[in-house]
């Protein structure tokens, strides 16, 4: 039972069961099913949540139209602020690219090619996008699991869903064979982080594994030197005050999720 | 017949972009309007014959349909009314959509209501809810950031055309400073008159290497209101109409990790600048994930039709829409004011500072005055608009940052990552 909000009626909602799931592909058969449990979570909350309103404030603030000045100049008014919430799950297909995220839950890496143009895209298309090729049907293959870092940035900062994982490196590697390029997470230190940087693909566990992107992640193949034309590196103070920064972001993780994302203790 | 006239911008109104405001968004949509009707005495409400809503987000607010609200709320509700939404091109979209709809000779003057109320959810969400327009399955759950994406685009620019973080910051303190002179400034009234310098921007917080936050958007709530008119109908309203003399669309993949075989692109041999011999080439060397395309070919299909040849000599003014101080640097090559790679030279010489020869964003932009995505184009096309008519100081008083005999300028918008954008030009008589 969950339970939300201000002076609002108290709503109990069971859990649901598989059985009373709503169930829109009751034509097709279940191959795999993973969500009913995620279901289970998420329903009550949606059941309780949806545009109830939770609590309010009341704001003495400027008002009106005109300059900064004009409105300072102005005597405030007092506005009330609801707090409201919505919330929603989304079943969501993959489409025909589906075998690429099922090849992440297995540690592989698919791409599709054009049967006349011959481009391999990883992410994979399921048609091709050369006008010349008039949408053709493409095909699958494996891909290998290197590739080569094609930009790149370090985020001291991010929306709400990857907070508690700053900072982070994400960037756009060319998998070895592909044509595109496929955004990951790299798990690679800013010291040593460069474009044209030669990376391994790894994967989380596989009990971790979700089928999307973050389930892999780029490493960098040993024994490269950063060349002296990297950008990050070129000039050290730049690169000294990332670190500052992401030392500032390491400790506001820790007080704020009680996690050490320290690189140390991530290991790269 | 009323689609062989020319369209003119017929003044506005506007309701100051600001982190919070307690007005809700129907309400400073009708203070802008009220703005409107005391700088055009003429305007009556018989004269409108359509409206075209532009503000892109349903779910920072949680409401669908607000276009509705708002033309209700102006009393505007038996008008012909369309929503136009395209992330950040929402606005110049919403521009466009209502030059189109007049060159039809369908309607003669349309009222453009433009706004975003951006802060109602907190700031992470909010990022991640407009990280929503990147691609949900392939970009959205590496980061779920828009500051990483252009961050990694810039990153891409950097090494290959030698730009440098100072080369940022340049822009920073140019647009921070600017944003001072123009008294509806976001920046204003969130920090005060006092200018900045680069040692501020050193001391900024990092947010994605190499952004800093004064190199980013702000987040805003605010509203504008365009006016907008055949020739024979802006005469009556302004005695200094903003004439459209050329209009340019485009679009990009929706990734932009794509980009390494633009195909769409391939063939722009003249903007493929050679790389340099450390970075292996690629299959469709323009864009790459570096530059932005959208607005290349949206600026090589708007120049022809104002008559330009020589944008950096031709322009008086540009206000570009750059929500991280790279894509202003990056337009600059893009829209040809300098060779690809050649932006840099820009900032460093101080051709596109106020006084140089192609002043770019005067106004501050995005990432000081103010971006209410739904209101943002129209906001800095007012702001072109006073700079045409010469009525800056009259505006903003003795500081504000008037070109002299200012004649054409020229507005760029987009989504996503370059997604789709326009450019848009304007003269005056
Ligand atoms: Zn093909």
């Amino acid at each position: 039972m969950t339970e939300v909000g201000m002076g609002e009626i108290k709503v109990k909602v069971r859990k649901i069961k598989r059985t009373r799931r709503e169930n829109k592909y009751k034509h097709y058969p279940i191959v795999e099913d993973n969500s009913t449990s995620a279901h289970e979570y998420w329903e009550p909350i949606v059941n309780t949540g949806l545009w109830s309103i939770k609590g309010y404030q009341v704001v003495k603030g400027p008002w009106g139209g005109g300059t900064v000045e004009e409105s300072l100049r102005r005597e405030p008014k007092e506005f009330m602020v609801i707090d409201r919430a919505a919330f929603a799950l989304y079943s969501h297909s993959y489409g025909l690219v589906s075998p690429f995220f099922r090849g992440l839950l297995e540690g592989k890496l698919k791409g599709t090619k054009c049967p006349k143009c011959g481009t391999v895209y990883c992410p994979p298309r399921a048609h091709c996008w050369n006008p010349k090729c008039r949408v053709a049907d493409c095909e699958w293959l494996d891909l290998p699991l290197t590739g080569v870092i094609h930009t790149f940035t370090v985020q001291c900062l991010a929306a709400a869903p990857f907070e508690h994982q700053l900072p982070f490196s994400m960037g756009w590697v060319k998998i070895d064979g592909a044509d595109t390029t496929l955004a990951m997470m790299l798990h690679i230190s800013p010291r040593e982080l460069f474009i044209g940087q030669k990376v391994k693909i790894g994967f989380v566990p596989k009990e971790q594994r979700k089928g999307d992107l973050t389930d892999c992640y780029a490493v960098a193949v040993p024994g490269q030197k950063v060349p002296d034309w990297a950008c990050l590196q070129k000039d050290p103070k730049e690169l000294e005050s990332l670190e500052a920064s992401m030392k500032q972001t390491i400790e506001f993780i820790k007080k704020r999720y009680g996690l050490d994302n320290s690189l140390k203790v991530r290991g790269w | 017949m009323a689609g062989d006239e020319r369209v003119a911008i017929c003044d506005g109104g506007i309701f100051r972009p600001d982190l919070w405001h307690g007005e809700n968004a129907e309400e400073g949509v009708a203070i802008a309007y009220q703005e409107l009707l005391k700088n055009v005495p003429n305007l009556t409400t018989d004269d409108i014959d359509a409206l075209c809503m532009s503000y892109f987000s349903d779910h920072l607010n949680g409401q669908l349909c607000m276009g509705w609200i708002v033309q209700d709320y102006l009393g505007l509700h038996n008008k012909p009314g369309y929503r136009v939404e395209s992330g950040g091109s929402t606005s110049i979209d919403a521009i466009v959509n209502s030059y189109y709809m007049i060159k039809s000779g369908m309607f003669d003057v349309i009222l453009i209501p433009g706004w975003e109320w951006m802060c109602e959810v907190d700031v992470a969400t909010t990022n991640e809810m407009i990280a929503s327009a990147a691609d949900t399955d392939w970009d959205f759950p590496v980061g779920g950031y828009y500051n990483a994406y252009y961050a990694a685009l810039e990153v891409r620019h950097m090494q290959l055309y030698g730009e440098t973080c100072e080369d940022l910051g340049r822009i920073a303190v140019k647009n921070h400073n600017n944003s001072l002179r123009w008294p509806y400034s976001q920046w204003l009234s969130q920090h005060g008159k006092a200018p900045i310098t680069l040692n501020d921007y050193w001391k900024s917080r990092l947010v994605c290497w190499p952004y800093r936050v004064l190199n980013t958007a702000v987040m805003s709530e605010g509203a504008c209101v365009l006016l907008m008119a055949t020739e024979s109908k802006a005469r009556r309203f302004t005695d200094t109409p903003m004439w459209i003399a050329g209009v340019g669309l485009g679009t990009d993949s929706m990734r932009p990790g794509d980009r390494t075989v633009d195909f769409a692109y391939e063939g722009m041999k003249d903007e493929a600048k050679i790389y340099p011999d450390f970075v292996e080439p690629i299959k469709t060397p323009y864009p790459d994930m570096a530059n932005f395309a959208s607005l290349h070919i949206a600026a090589k299909r708007a120049y022809p039709q104002a008559g330009i040849t020589n944008p950096l000599r031709e322009l008086d003014l540009i206000e570009l829409f750059a929500p991280y101080d790279g894509v202003e640097l990056c337009l600059w090559e893009d829209l040809m004011l300098c060779p690809r790679g050649e932006g840099k030279t820009l900032i460093r010489e101080g051709i596109v500072e106020y006084g140089g020869e192609c002043p770019s964003n005067l106004s501050g932009g995005l990432t000081a005055s103010g971006h209410p995505v739904g209101a943002t184009s129209l906001y800095y096309t007012l702001f072109l608009y006073w700079q045409l008519a010469g009525k800056i100081n009259e505006k903003c008083g003795p500081k504000g940052l008037q070109v002299p005999d200012a004649r054409k300028a020229l507005i760029t918008g987009h989504g996503g990552t370059g997604c789709q954008g326009a450019a848009v030009i304007f003269e005056s008589d």
